[in-house]
Parts: structure tokens; sequence; C-alpha cells
């Protein structure tokens, strides 16, 4: 049994990396960026090519995979959500058509398959990226198999928490997002510039994405499109955990990895699936605003 | 001196302000007065850049403003205590009054002069803003504009709805930060009373555009019953 709550642990951790990001940008910004996931697959691809052209391994792609996707998602907001702030509909659509064109250029292999070049690790084709042979050893630590890679998911991500609680509660930049969570015309009233520290949280969250990218593709094949199902993960957590908390999301993401995980080994993947939607149902249905929404007057 | 020449200011597609001129000459209070939603809160809005869209010239000291986002007009010297205050119920008070440092650059502190005027804040640096009475949420809200070092406070209604020993007291801090620390204040004011009291002059609002303007002391009886009384 420890043995599965081990994994659901590691599956709950790879669910708050993604989930963090939506939950700050969602909070701070209102926005609902569709292309989440696609962030999560471009930091998975940069461990896919940084490993082939760079033999780069797990170590160096991680921080690699935080700039590279911090960058795209900087790009999307300067270039179509700063243009539709206050309008969530449109920006749900827009971010949903750009998550379709990152998908497409990898499957297309930014345009160049049109003229017979391939590039190898793009392309429709799945991916593997090598995970360091002493992360895959199984050892041993008091008769308890302990299996390493899950556990250096589970270390990155209480890391990047820690740093994220860090960043929200104990520096100015952070002081200035939760005031713009909260009220962002009293904020701008106050002197923070609402758009430049939006920008910066934007990327923020997207580099944890691309982070989270890459934990991914330790255990998962890489495709592009395996972000399509992770923003809905991410939103399930943001939903129950309360928009802009960061302990309801540590919570919620514990919560759905767990029950996610427990369900798929003792039954299956699709039996887990429905659990999961249902917990979700009942709990917006108990508290529509989540298990952590900071109160409002 | 903070002057507005010929402002119109919009939510969307309706117009709130109508080629609103009016001038609050420096080191004074300007009395905004009128009835309920001609435009007076609009109109602090609009000067620092929180509706919508804005035409026509604003300007503070003779520099230009208009185009500026709302943030750097704050970091000017213009620091709002908006209408309902405003206060974020979840951060402590000293993390409230800290926002306003923002606008002032430098290290965030708290202003020297907050202690004077409101020692309850002083002594409750740590508990929440929302458990605040109306009153002390009105104390926390103007301590927070202090902190943006302003050279002008924006004060919209500051005394609504708060009880009736407090009021005073607010009363008697707005003549204070005028006259001591010679701030510009703009405030918008149902009380006429207190209004003639305090400001140099007024601004009579009606149909989101200045109707009166004038010394205070021009501000007639009739003026008041024709443009005030409901």
């Amino acid at each position: 049994m420890s043995e599965i709550l081990f994994i659901g642990l590691s599956l709950s951790s790879i669910l708050l990396l993604i989930a963090l990001g939506l939950s700050i940008t969602y909070g701070a910004m209102g926005v609902i960026n569709m292309a989440h996931g696609e962030l999560v697959m471009i930091g998975a691809y940069t461990a896919v090519l940084s490993g082939i052209y760079l033999n780069l391994n797990l170590f160096f792609a991680l921080p690699l995979a935080f700039v590279v996707s911090a960058l795209v998602g900087l790009g999307l907001e300067k270039l179509v959500i700063r243009r539709l702030y206050g309008r969530i509909i449109d920006t749900l659509l827009a971010t949903w058509g750009v998550a379709i064109i990152l998908q497409q250029l990898i499957r297309l292999e930014f345009g160049l398959s049109f003229f017979g070049i391939h590039i190898e690790g793009l392309g429709p084709g799945l991916q593997n990226m090598d995970v360091p042979a002493f992360l895959t050893q199984p050892f041993e630590i008091a008769g308890i198999p302990i299996q390493p890679y899950r556990s250096f998911i589970i270390v990155v991500t209480l890391l990047l928490t820690l740093l994220t609680w860090f960043l929200m509660y104990r520096t100015s930049i952070g002081t200035q997002v939760r005031a713009i969570m909260r009220n962002p015309q009293i904020a701008a009233a106050c002197g923070i510039d609402v758009r430049r520290v939006s920008a910066f949280t934007f990327a923020y969250g997207s580099g944890l994405a691309g982070i989270a990218g890459v934990l991914l593709a330790g255990f998962k094949t890489v495709m592009p499109d395996m972000g399509a199902s992770t923003v809905v993960d991410g939103f399930l957590v943001v939903v129950v955990g309360g928009v802009g908390s960061l302990l309801g999301t540590v919570l919620a993401s514990a919560l759905l990895g767990q029950i996610n995980g427990v369900f798929a080994i003792l039954t299956n993947d699709i039996l887990a699936r429905a659990v999961v939607f249902g917990v979700v149902i009942a709990i917006i249905l108990w508290r529509p605003r989540g298990l952590f929404a900071f109160k409002s007057r | 001196m903070l002057s507005l020449s010929n402002v119109d200011s919009f939510y969307g597609r309706s117009q709130a302000l109508h080629d609103m001129t009016v001038t609050a000459p420096k080191g004074e209070i300007l009395a905004i007065l009128g009835r309920n939603g001609v435009g007076k809160t609009t109109l602090l809005r609009t000067i620092l850049g929180l509706t919508d869209r804005s035409e026509g010239v604003i300007s503070l000291d003779g520099e230009e403003i208009s185009a500026r986002p709302t943030h750097e007009r704050a970091r000017a010297g213009i620091a709002y205590v908006p209408q309902g205050r405003m206060i974020i119920p979840d951060f402590t008070i000293r993390d409230n009054i800290l926002m306003g440092g923002f606008a002032a650059g430098g290290p965030r502190r708290i202003p020297d002069i907050v202690p004077e005027l409101f020692p309850y804040l002083m002594d409750n640096l740590d508990r929440p803003g929302g458990v605040l009475s109306g009153g002390q949420q009105q104390q926390l809200a103007i301590a927070r504009a202090l902190a943006c070092k302003p050279a002008v406070l924006l004060m919209d209604e500051p005394t609504e709805g708060i009880q009736p020993n407090i009021v005073e007291q607010i009363e008697e801090i707005i003549i204070r930060l005028n006259r001591e620390l010679g701030l510009t204040i703009l405030l918008v004011e149902q009380n006429v009373t207190f209004a003639r009291r305090a400001a140099g002059s007024f601004v009579m609002v009606e149909h989101g555009t200045a109707v009166e303007t004038g010394r205070i002391d021009l501000l007639s009886d009739d003026m008041v019953a024709k443009h005030m009384a409901i």
C-alpha cells in the first residue's frame, strides 16, 4: 500500500507543478490559459531535444526547460493575452488556438516537414527522454523499496513549491502579485505596475509547467498532444483548491493525484478518471469557490 | 496644482464625464459636491486613469499625465482613498499600509505621521485588515494613501457609513493633512458644513460636468439647494 501511495504522491507532484502556474495566472490575471498544457509539452520536448543535440541529461534539462517555457509564456502574454485582459471567454478561445498552433509546430517540425526535412526529436511520432541510470535502479531503505525517479520528482516539486511560497509571501514581487489577485485597481493606484508584474507571473507559471514537462517525460512518452489532458487536470486542481490559494493548490493536487494513483492501480485508469471527476463535482457542489478561496468582503 | 481641462471619461460605451474642467490649487482642499451618481467618484477615478477610457488633458504641476498608466500617476504623487475603502481583508494591517509604499519608491516603510494619527493601527499591525470596523478601515485606507508619499490626495466620501464619533476625528485628520503636511486634497463630500469649514474652493458636479466652481465662500445656499437637495 505504501508503494501505491508513493506513486500517487509522484503523480500529485507533477499535477501540483502544472496547477501552481495555472492557479497563479488565473488568480492574478483572470486568464484561463488553455495553452498551459502546451507549455508542459514544450518542456518535455526541450528535454528530448537537449538530450539529442546537446547531450545534456535530465539535470540540465530542468533549468533549460524552465527558461524555454518561461520565454514562450512571456511571448504568449505579450502577443495575445495582454491584448485580451478582462475578456475571459476571448482569452480562453485565443489561448486554445495558440495551443493548437504550438502542437502543430512540433508535429510539422516548424513547417520543415513540408520541405522533406526531418528534425530528429520532433514530428508526429513518439519521443523518449533518457533518464540517468542511477535514477532508474530501485533500492531499498530499511526493507522498503524506493523508486528513485519517483522520489526525484517529489523532491524537485517540494523544492519548487517552497521557492514559490517564498516568492509569493516573502518578496516584494510576491506581495505585488497577491495584491493584484485581490484588487488590481487598488494595486495600480498604490503604484504597482500591474502589467509588468502580470507578465513576470505568467512567465514564472509557464516555467513551472516546463519543468513539469521534463519530469513527465521521464516516465511517459513525449508526443505533440500530451499537454491537452494535463491542462484539464491542472484546472481541476485549481477549481478544487480555490483560485489563487497556494495551500489549496497543494492539498487539492495531493488529493486528486492520490485518488487517481490509488484507483488506477486497484482498478484501471478509466475508472480512476471517473472517480476523480466524481470527487471534483462533489467538492465544487459543496464549496463552489474551492477548498481555500480567500475571503472577500 | 492638479487640473483637468475638457475631460471626457467613459465606462465601456457610456460617457460618465462630459467636458469636465476643474483646477485643484496646490496645498488646498477642493470640495467636490453634488448629488449621488453625478460623476464625483468618476472624476477621482479618471484622475488616476481607472476608467475604461478618457480624453482631454489632466496635468499635475504643469506636467501632463493623461496618457500615463495608473501606476505611474500614483508614482507621480497622486494617492487615492476610495469609496468603500478597498482594504485587502486577508492582508495584515502592516501589509495594507505598506502597499502604498510601491508608489513612493525606495524601501517601503510606514510614514512617520501614521503612529501619531492612528495609534490603534500601530498597536495592531499584525492583525488582518478585514477585522477592522468601518471607521478603522477608513483610517487604514488613509494610512495606505500616506505611504504613497503623495502630493495630492483623492478622498471619496471619507466619512460615509462611519459611526458619528469617528466622523469628527476623520474630519480633523483631513484638515491636519492639508494644513500641516501641505497636501492638496480633492474631497468628495456630502456634508456641506464640513466642506465650507475645510475647503478653499469647490466644484459642483451635475450630469458629469462642472456646473459651478469657485472659492468656497462663493458656495451659496441657493447653489446647494439647486444642485444637492433631493
